[in-house]
Parts: C-alpha cells; sequence; structure tokens
C-alpha cells in the first residue's frame, strides 16, 4: 500500500513540474508576443525600462568593478598558478579565455544581478499584488506584461549583457596584476596571449549565455511574484521560493551550455 | 443608494464601464502622486512623461494639493489619496466616473463632500456617480454629483 502511496506522490510531483513548466513558458510566450509588438512601447513603459536599467546595471557598477578586480587577480592567479605546476604554459591563454570568458563571467554576473535586482522585483509584484495594484492596472486598461513585465525583462537582458562583458573584460585585465608580479608578464605579452586565443565563439557564448541569463533572472521573480497570495506573510515565501527557482535555472543554463559546448 | 453591499455588487458586475475609483482600485505605490495621475495619458494618449505630468502637477494644483506632488502613498494621508484617485479617474477618456463606497477609501462624509465639490470644478463634461448603501445617503445631500440609486 505504502509503495502505490509513494508512487502516486512521484506522478503528482512529475504532472505538477509539467503544469509548472508549461505555465513558465507560456508566460515566456506571452511575453515574447508583447516585446514584438510596437503598441507595446509608450511613454511609461520606456520610463520603466531606464529606471530598471540604472537600477539592474549603473547602481551597481562601483561594487561590480571592484568584485571583478579582486576575483580578477586572485582567480587568474590560481589558474596560472596551476597551469604552470602541470606545465601549461603554453595553454594559459586558451585557458583564462575559456574560464574567465566563457565561463565564470556571465555566471557570477547572473548570480550577482539575481541577488539583488531579482530579490527586489519578486517584493515589489509581490507587495503589489496584495496591494491590489495589479487590479488598479487592469482596471485603468493598463496591460500589465507591457507597463511592469516587458521592462524589466529587456532592462535584465541588456544589463546582463553588459555587466557580462565588463566582468570579463576587467578580470582579465586585472589578472595581469598576478602575472607582472609573480611570473614577470610584460603587459604586451599578456594582451597578445589574450587577444590570440579569443575567438568569436568564446564570444557568441557570453552573449547567448548572458542573454539566457538575464531573461530568467527577470523572468522568474516576475512570476513568482504574480502567483503571490493575498497576504503580506506571503511576501517573503514568494520571494524565497521565486529566488530558489531562479538559482536552479541558473545552475541549469550553466550545465545545459557545458553540455553543448562538449559536443 | 443599494440596500445592501450583495445588491450594490450585482450592480457593479452589470456595468459596462469600470468602477474607477474604489479601495480596490489604490494608487500605485512606488509612484509619487504627480506620476500616479500622469501614468494614465502616458499609456493610452502616448503622451510624453514630461507633458503628462505637467498637466498633472497643473490639476494638484488647482485643487490646492500642490505639496504632495512627489510625495509617495505612504507619506500622504487619506483625503489626500482620495482627491488622488479622482485626478487620476479624471484622466480616463470616459464620460462617467464611478465612485465606490468612498468611506471605506477615507474617513468623514464631510471630507469626502468637500472633495467632490473640489474636484467637480475640473470635471467638466464628465459626470460623476457614487455607488452607496442606503443608509449613507443623508450624508450625500448638498454633494455636486449624481447619486445611484
Amino acid at each position: 500500500m505504502w509503495l502505490l502511496g509513494a508512487f502516486e506522490k512521484i506522478g503528482a510531483s512529475v504532472i505538477g513540474l509539467y503544469e509548472a513548466l508549461y505555465e513558465v513558458l507560456h508566460f515566456t510566450f506571452v511575453c515574447l508576443i508583447h516585446a514584438l509588438n510596437p503598441k507595446s512601447y509608450n511613454p511609461a513603459m520606456v520610463s520603466v525600462l531606464v529606471r530598471q536599467i540604472y537600477f539592474t546595471a549603473v547602481e551597481i557598477i562601483p561594487l561590480f568593478m571592484i568584485l571583478a578586480i579582486l576575483f580578477g587577480s586572485v582567480i587568474v592567479g590560481v589558474v596560472l598558478w596551476l597551469a604552470m605546476n602541470y606545465s601549461l604554459q603554453n595553454e594559459i591563454g586558451a585557458i583564462l579565455v575559456t574560464f574567465v570568458v566563457d565561463e565564470f563571467a556571465p555566471f557570477f554576473t547572473a548570480l550577482l544581478i539575481s541577488l539583488r535586482s531579482g530579490a527586489a522585483i519578486n517584493t515589489e509584484i509581490a507587495v503589489m499584488r496584495v496591494n491590489n495594484e495589479l487590479n488598479t492596472l487592469k482596471t485603468f486598461n493598463i496591460d500589465v506584461i507591457d507597463y511592469l513585465f516587458l521592462p524589466r525583462i529587456i532592462a535584465g537582458i541588456l544589463s546582463m549583457i553588459f555587466l557580462s562583458f565588463l566582468f570579463a573584460i576587467l578580470m582579465l585585465l586585472s589578472g595581469y596584476i598576478f602575472t607582472f608580479l609573480f611570473l614577470n608578464f610584460d603587459f604586451y605579452s599578456y594582451t597578445h596571449m589574450i587577444i590570440s586565443d579569443l575567438d568569436m565563439r568564446d564570444f557568441v557564448i557570453l552573449l547567448l549565455k548572458s542573454l539566457a541569463f538575464g531573461f530568467v533572472t527577470m523572468l522568474i521573480p516576475l512570476y513568482s511574484g504574480l502567483k503571490t497570495q493575498k497576504s503580506y506573510t506571503a511576501i517573503p515565501v514568494s520571494v524565497l521560493h521565486g529566488m530558489v527557482k531562479l538559482f536552479i535555472a541558473i545552475f541549469m543554463i550553466e550545465v545545459v551550455s557545458l553540455l553543448v559546448q562538449l559536443l | 443608494m443599494f440596500h445592501n453591499s450583495e445588491a450594490l455588487e450585482r450592480y457593479v458586475s452589470e456595468l459596462h464601464v469600470p468602477v474607477l475609483v474604489s479601495n480596490e482600485t489604490p494608487l500605485i505605490s512606488n509612484l509619487n502622486m504627480v506620476e500616479n495621475i500622469a501614468l494614465i495619458e502616458e499609456v493610452h494618449c502616448n503622451k510624453s512623461i514630461a507633458d503628462a505630468e505637467k498637466k498633472a502637477y497643473g490639476m494638484l494644483q488647482s485643487v490646492g494639493l500642490q505639496e504632495i506632488a512627489y510625495k509617495r502613498v505612504a507619506t500622504c494621508n487619506a483625503a489626500e489619496i482620495l482627491y488622488v484617485m479622482l485626478l487620476r479617474a479624471l484622466m480616463m477618456q470616459t464620460d462617467t466616473i464611478y465612485m465606490k463606497l468612498p468611506h471605506t477609501i477615507t474617513v468623514g462624509f464631510k471630507e469626502i463632500r468637500t472633495i467632490i465639490n473640489e474636484v467637480q470644478k475640473l470635471m467638466g463634461e464628465k459626470k460623476l456617480f457614487i455607488l452607496d448603501l442606503k443608509i449613507n445617503a443623508v450624508h450625500y445631500e448638498g454633494c455636486a454629483c449624481s447619486i445611484v440609486k
């Protein structure tokens, strides 16, 4: 009997998962349709877009640059030390480019933006839902997707792309600090080593991963906020669930991108 | 005026126009008062932010509330919130504005009468209808608006 009960629970969980996945995909499709409709872009929407880009990408720049430089010098130093230990001096450029540009920059940027902006957006939408402000927008014929969701998704994608590129550049530049101090590399040799191993594939990987990360970093908190129960005590629960789902999505994207690169 | 709230809700559900002023349509909390009023024309008339906010500020000035223009909901009192909700409703391209149970938005029927009489100056050709319960009818005597019976 208990076995039947266990199978029932597994079945119910799988069905629930497929239903949730279908809802998210449907929501994504609706957002994409609105993004392609020129009528979605009115002055109010553009104002929200500009503000969101400022909060997500511009306000964070000082902290972001400090972290990129700190991580850059330490992590690049560790990578170089390992490369030297395993006699991989000739591959240092390729290792750095793959590690920093293809993997670390987009992933770390996604984590930082999701912690900062994802949580804030989830909370904002959840509060609007509890306060009935979403009903206000509906009553006044203001499309919720055009006014609330679309500008945040676009802002997230643009911010993620910009910050990922910035992080990669700063990390590689600050890695020179370690190479100069411990390996006596001159700046020209270091930059030549990096540039010669950079190709279009790395830019495409960085761009596509930033796009995917930027999309989910905004979509999941928005969707989670929209599904909040109408009670103030449900707001932190909604944010918690949203952030957990977001981190799982970020890790899934990373795993899928690694598998695709290995093919 | 309705005998009970069920009759009122039934009437509201049969209306072809939405009820723009009620405690179910609160102001947007992450916008200030001017932005709340201006939002309507920015979305529906594609007016620029500057033009829409200038008009919204002018409306607040004409009812003597310019000092709350850049304040948010949490820092305004209930009467000020009702003023802004009515001004926001005026921005809609509709000839009729329905207001449901105004005493649930602000306390004091005297306040409600004052607010309605002030806002009436800006209404032009638009008509304001109040949806409330029969027991509150006496509070609206002398009010410059129509009362649905």
